[in-house]
């Protein structure tokens, strides 16, 4: 998993690392849920769990019969991210089954970088079933799954990590304006480990990617660890190792 | 070849140009008479001839002309070649008594194409090229000139220099000479013209459209048998497009009932294909898509496959470690795209494709996922861009302390946004060159003023007021895109 990080990463003492965000790995299922405001803030949290250099598409699932805003992902804006937006598939599905049935068949298929899909409020499609189905499919290809639930109650699912993604106050710029994207995550559930760590994320632009801000105090509900280490780098880039990272980190266990 | 387009006592010209100067490429038999020839530049035959007619020149549609033509003598004999630009050369073997003779054949030739033309017998195809563009009917090969040997103007003239007026001359003297002095080119296209050496037309061969057909003697009632044969009609298919190296982007599939119903279903890929399992799995969800079943009623007598669209598809080496390479990726990624665009149809298989212009929401465009993609520019330099954009844009009101500039507070879809940080304006004036009357002013449409805003909570939007002060007294404002 620490294949790709920087090396003040690599430095930093074991219990940092375990306090690290999780990675949003592949061949598993990943909910993200926010509220309609922050569904921005919810898609770039998925997105920049993609490996930004690959070149394999990445398949965004909708049905546009069920969202509550009606919005489409912006191609200079994922340019901002880092994302090639060649390399995005816009399927819509009629209806929820449709959007599961794609979704499905997108995870089945080795050769996407990541299936997204992008469901609303009420979707009582998406239940224990049909979420171990996705489970099941993106563990054979091994190609993240992410469900982005918008404006939802948390249900039962087979999900690995349950997500909840709101947009932060960005440290403002010169001359009083908005600063780079910045994000509050809490990880509500996790399969397999601690769960309920906080994070406040803000975009680098130098790095390309989401990193944990410096000067604000995450709150630790998990509780193993009272003091949050200053200064520490927490990277999302090893997400972006995607597989290989997976296989590093079994290695390195 | 030239169609005419003018009346026929008005000289015309076709002209092309060629370096610097247009000059004639073909002329009408008024225009000859005229005193206009090819090669003539177009201001001489127009000092010549001031009635002068001219269009310019389409070698491409003269092609086309000279294909359709040759597709059409087809019916004198199966062996037609094109001789470009402008002959046709009809191997008639064996076929002149079917119509009567060589001459009511020729006559009926000549009736279909509905040109001025000339033509000629001889005993093989260089002959007769020969006297139908330099001789005439029934003429000897040897008193033709030289210059039907298509000679560079050197050569001819050295020729002409020597004495040597007809091809008669030129056979009488030692070929060996000729080639040391004009090339073998000169010696083989004598010896062509003369009969020495064999010179085979290649005759056009019609391409027998890719299908194949079934016909069954006891109509098949049972869907999963007429997929069974579906499937051995698509693997024929295979070998058919193998053996040309070619794949199949459309297949179309007729069923026909024996109480005289047609069924049709199609089938498209975004890449040539010509696996039949592959193009099976699309038919099995345009099959369960439909939204009225395959009703066998009592029977389907017979199935036709036909392969419309193909595209040049070369055999492919399997890969060793069969799995992780680009090319199977690649593979795997348009199988997919195929199956959802047969699912759901292929305008909600969409990519994101770039236009040139600063309207933000027409700077893309969805485009179906199975055409090509298209390179994005890169951010550097460019204003920040919102991550999602609204479609269309949602009505908002607003307060602004002073009238220029970005709001304190806006309500949204019934919640009220208290505005901390705020950036802008950029502002993007309307495309006036695409509007009527839009280079009169008041008439270019209404400039935008947009705001990059972030409220309390850390929402970041991108706001816009839709026209400045000066363009109307109330704009409205809108929201345009969340940022992450």
């Amino acid at each position: 998993m620490f294949q790709h990080a920087p090396s003040a990463v690599a430095r930093l003492p074991l219990a940092a690392r375990a306090e690290a965000l999780p990675a949003l790995g592949g061949g598993q299922l990943h909910e993200i849920h926010a509220a309609a405001d922050d569904w921005a803030a919810a898609l770039a949290f998925a997105f920049a769990a993609i490996d930004a250099a690959g070149r394999r598409p990445v398949m965004l699932v909708h049905a546009a019969r069920q969202a509550v805003l009606s919005m489409q992902p912006y191609g200079e804006g994922l340019i901002g991210l880092g994302l090639d937006p060649a390399r995005l598939v816009l399927v819509e599905a009629r209806d929820g089954t449709g959007m599961l049935r794609a979704g499905l068949e997108g995870a089945r298929c080795p050769g996407l970088a990541a299936v997204v899909l992008a469901s609303w409020r009420r979707f009582p499609e998406y239940a224990l079933t049909a979420s171990r189905r996705l489970v099941l499919a993106a563990e054979r290809s091994r190609v993240p799954v992410i469900m982005l639930r918008g404006d939802a109650e948390p249900r039962p699912s087979a999900a690995h990590q349950r997500w909840l993604v709101r947009s932060a106050r960005a440290s403002p710029r010169e001359a009083n304006a908005p600063g780079l994207p910045a994000l509050d995550v809490e990880l509500q559930r996790r399969r397999g480990g601690a769960s309920g760590g906080r994070w406040r994320l803000e975009w680098n632009d130098q790095d390309g990617c989401y990193r944990e801000a410096r000067n604000t105090t995450a709150t630790q509900s998990a509780g193993i660890h009272d003091t949050p280490l200053s200064g520490a780098v927490v990277h999302l880039s090893a997400v972006r190792a995607g597989l290989a990272g997976d296989v590093a980190a079994s290695r390195a266990a | 070849m030239s169609p005419p387009a003018a009346p026929p006592e008005t000289p015309f010209a076709l002209v092309v140009r060629a370096g610097n100067a247009l000059r004639l490429s073909a002329v009408g038999a008024p225009a000859v008479r005229a005193g206009l020839g090819v090669g003539m530049t177009l201001a001489d035959a127009r000092a010549r001839c001031p009635t002068l007619q001219t269009l310019p020149h389409d070698p491409a549609a003269d092609a086309g002309l000279l294909e359709r033509l040759a597709a059409h003598m087809q019916r004198f004999t199966p062996m037609v070649a094109t001789d470009p630009p402008d002959g046709l050369i009809l191997d008639i073997t064996g076929c002149a008594h079917l119509f009567g003779g060589e001459a009511v054949l020729a006559a009926q030739a000549v009736a279909d194409a509905g040109l001025t033309t000339r033509h000629a017998f001889a005993a093989h195809a260089a002959a007769a090229r020969a006297l139908a563009r330099h001789g005439r009917a029934g003429g000897d090969v040897r008193d033709l000139p030289v210059t039907a040997l298509d000679l560079s103007a050197d050569a001819l003239s050295g020729l002409r220099r020597a004495g040597l007026a007809t091809l008669g001359d030129l056979a009488r003297r030692p070929m060996a000479g000729l080639a040391a002095r004009f090339g073998a080119d000169a010696v083989q296209r004598l010896r062509a013209i003369l009969g020495e050496v064999t010179n085979p037309i290649a005759a056009r061969q019609p391409v027998a459209a890719i299908g194949a057909r079934a016909r069954f003697a006891e109509p098949l009632a049972h869907t999963d048998a007429v997929l069974d044969v579906l499937e051995d009609l698509l693997v024929q298919t295979a070998r058919q497009m193998e053996a040309r190296a070619i794949g199949g982007r459309r297949f179309v599939v007729t069923l026909e009932r024996s109480d005289g119903a047609r069924r049709r279903l199609v089938v498209e890929t975004g890449l040539p294909v010509r696996d039949a399992a592959v193009v099976m799995r699309l038919l099995r969800e345009r099959i369960d898509s439909l939204s009225d079943p395959l009703d066998p009623g009592f029977g389907f007598d017979s199935l036709t496959l036909a392969v419309p669209r193909t595209q040049p598809l070369g055999a492919r080496q399997i890969a060793l470690d069969s799995g992780h390479g680009a090319s199977v990726g690649d593979d795997s990624v348009a199988a997919l795209i195929d199956r959802l665009a047969t699912r759901l149809g292929p305008a909600n298989i969409c990519q994101l494709r770039p236009r040139d212009t600063h309207i933000p929401e027409s700077a893309q465009q969805l485009v179906p996922a199975t055409s090509a993609a298209s390179p994005w520019p890169t951010a550097a330099g460019r204003p920040l861009r919102p991550l999602l954009l609204l479609d269309p844009p949602a009505a908002v009101t607003t307060i602004t302390s002073f009238p220029d500039g970005p709001p304190q507070r806006f309500r949204w879809r019934g919640q009220v946004h208290v505005v901390c940080h705020a950036e802008g304006p950029e502002r993007i004036a309307p495309e006036w060159w695409r509007r009527r009357d839009g280079h009169i002013p008041g008439q270019h449409g209404l400039t935008r003023d947009y705001y990059r805003v972030e409220d309390a909570e850390g929402r970041r939007f991108w706001l816009f007021r839709h026209g400045l002060y000066e363009e109307r007294s109330d704009p409205l404002w809108y929201i345009h895109g969340l940022f992450a």
